[in-house]
């Protein structure tokens, strides 16, 4: 059964649409998150905790609630939804809105991962650099990235784990294309358990290898 | 060479008071001040890491105050050496090169120099945690000093070190500036170390500037009760002022000093290692003399602090433990000690 349903087409595309869209979810959060996290480690910005509640969000209301609020964004009756249309970007249905949402949840897990790697490297070494005449940025590629890179891909991989397992957002804004959580909810609810199972088995196996990778890497950040 | 012009840093907690401080080519300078007067703040200030409220910043004849702080030239030393972990010795002393365009081969001929200098040649290619604390500041130094900076600074460069290397590092820091002739701005809380190392200097605190000058000037004549005892200093007392004589205030102790006192000084200072047991038979060369006895005896780590009473009144005297020794001295004995009158400062 397991391999009858690794050849079905449509759970080949719903498992890589599943990890695909993930990955690109945590490579757009190592974009975006990065200098978002750097800013809230090293400067003393205004509102800095509200904003670190609006990252936090998404990890304490519920999925659907996510789903609903970025529908509602998305949508002709608001002025993001209009300006998106008219530069023709869909949300509602489409690849975009599913990266969106996986972004949306996603982000918290990386935003916080790099954060703490960068207070863990001390003011005073990138401080001691531009004393010897590096620039910010510089000091930033020489000295700041080399000490949090394996917070970074920590960050992105714990960021695309969570995109992964994510649905009940992306039921909302996405039903189609379908992604592998949706294709074994709409399996369980329209055939039942026999043939939502060796979907979720696939999904659970690559979650699994995931981890693995996960914890080796968390283990030489210790180290 | 570097010069602070009417100072000011304000901070929501703290600011740092109209500073004016001129150091010359060559000099090695420190801001001296307990934990928390603003010293380490306005080496930021002068590093261009915390803007100043207002004021200028000379830096030989140029006006550097809002230049950025890689364009400065000024480098620094950090109390936890903050070397890169990343890198290992002669990545970390290498770093600043590309910046200066300094010529590869005068470049490594600095390093070779440094790394011979410093005592790094076995350790070059180790990691910082493998290094002591010694070590660390050295590479540090070496770092620093590879980009010929225009003033160096050193932030508190003992207080992370053991006694055994803090000795060591002294010498070592000597030697540098000796040989290399560089400007250097040292911020401590221990005047015995400010003594040994540098030549000018500034008293701090709360963010402002008590006293400043040679330090030689500023050890043997505090100008503060403040200083007077940052200095080490004790036996610091008010006086009353008659008819030019000095006595301590509601006391009948008059004190014999070598200099005119002031008339705007209130308060007097004697070391307590300059208060000394007389023999009978001595000269009269010491002018202060005291029959007293000996009040208590109290533990100031290697030495002795000793509470010499006469009349109703205490002087604090320091003496090796042999002293007491040799002396047969105990609490409660008799004895006849003083002080000469080059050792009463008043202000």
């Amino acid at each position: 059964m397991l391999i009858e349903t690794i050849k079905d087409k449509d759970v080949v595309n719903a498992i890589a649409r599943s990890i695909s869209l993930s990955f690109s979810a945590g490579i757009l959060a190592f974009l975006m998150g990065t200098p978002l996290a750097y800013l809230l480690a090293r400067k003393n910005i205004i509102g800095k905790k509200i904003i670190e509640g609006i990252i936090d969000l998404p990890i304490m209301i519920p999925h659907p609630v996510v789903g609903i609020a970025i529908l509602s964004l998305a949508g002709r009756n608001h002025p993001i939804g209009r300006f998106l249309s008219d530069v023709g970007i869909q949300i509602m249905g489409t690849r975009t809105g599913i990266l969106c949402v996986l972004l949306f949840v996603g982000l918290p897990f990386y935003v916080n991962t790099v954060k703490a790697g960068f207070e863990s490297v001390p003011v005073r070494l990138e401080n001691a650099s531009r004393t010897l005449g590096a620039g910010a940025f510089t000091t930033f590629m020489r000295i700041t990235f080399p000490l949090t890179w394996r917070h970074m891909i920590l960050g992105i991989i714990m960021c695309t784990a969570r995109a992964i397992s994510e649905f009940g957002a992306v039921v909302i804004v996405a039903y189609h294309p379908m992604t592998a959580p949706v294709m074994i909810y709409e399996r369980f609810t329209a055939y039942g358990l026999k043939y939502s199972q060796p979907i979720a088995v696939w999904l659970i196996i690559i979650s699994f290898i995931m981890f693995v990778i996960l914890r080796m890497l968390s283990k030489s950040i210790k180290q | 060479m570097i010069h602070l012009k009417n100072i000011n840093l304000t901070l929501p907690s703290f600011a740092l008071k109209d500073i004016n401080l001129h150091i010359q080519k060559n000099d090695f300078f420190s801001i001296i001040g307990p934990t928390g007067s603003g010293k380490s703040l306005l080496l930021e200030g002068i590093m261009g890491l915390i803007p100043f409220s207002s004021g200028n910043l000379i830096l030989e004849k140029k006006d550097i105050t809002t230049l950025a702080v890689e364009k400065r030239n000024i480098a620094i030393v950090y109390q936890d050496f903050a070397l890169f972990p990343h890198l290992n010795v002669s990545q970390n002393i290498f770093y600043g090169v590309p910046y200066h365009k300094i010529p590869k081969q005068t470049a490594q001929k600095k390093f070779d120099s440094l790394v011979s200098t410093l005592g790094l040649e076995k350790i070059t290619k180790r990691f910082p945690t493998n290094l002591s604390g010694g070590e660390k500041q050295r590479v540090a130094l070496a770092r620093s000093l590879i980009i010929n900076p225009n003033v160096l600074l050193l932030d508190e460069p003992f207080s992370a070190l053991d006694p055994v290397f803090h000795e060591e590092a002294k010498l070592f820091l000597k030697k540098i500036h000796e040989e290399l002739g560089i400007t250097i701005i040292m911020v401590s809380h221990n005047f015995s170390d400010v003594l040994y190392l540098a030549n000018k200097g500034a008293v701090i605190k709360n963010g402002s500037v008590m006293q400043k000058g040679e330090i030689i000037s500023i050890f043997e004549h505090p100008n503060s009760k403040f200083t007077a005892a940052f200095v080490g200093m004790k036996n610091i007392h008010p006086i009353c002022i008659q008819n030019g004589k000095l006595a301590i205030k509601n006391n009948n102790i008059r004190i014999i000093t070598s200099h005119k006192p002031s008339k705007t000084d209130n308060t007097m200072g004697i070391r307590p290692e300059e208060i000394s047991l007389i023999a009978s038979s001595s000269s009269y060369t010491v002018k202060n003399r005291f029959h007293g006895k000996i009040k208590s005896i109290t533990s100031n780590g290697i030495f002795l602090l000793v509470h010499l009473q006469t009349q109703n009144f205490q002087f604090e005297a320091i003496w090796p433990r042999s002293y007491l020794r040799d002396h047969n001295l105990d609490i409660g004995k008799i004895v006849t000690f003083g002080f000469h009158a080059e050792s009463v400062h008043t202000f």
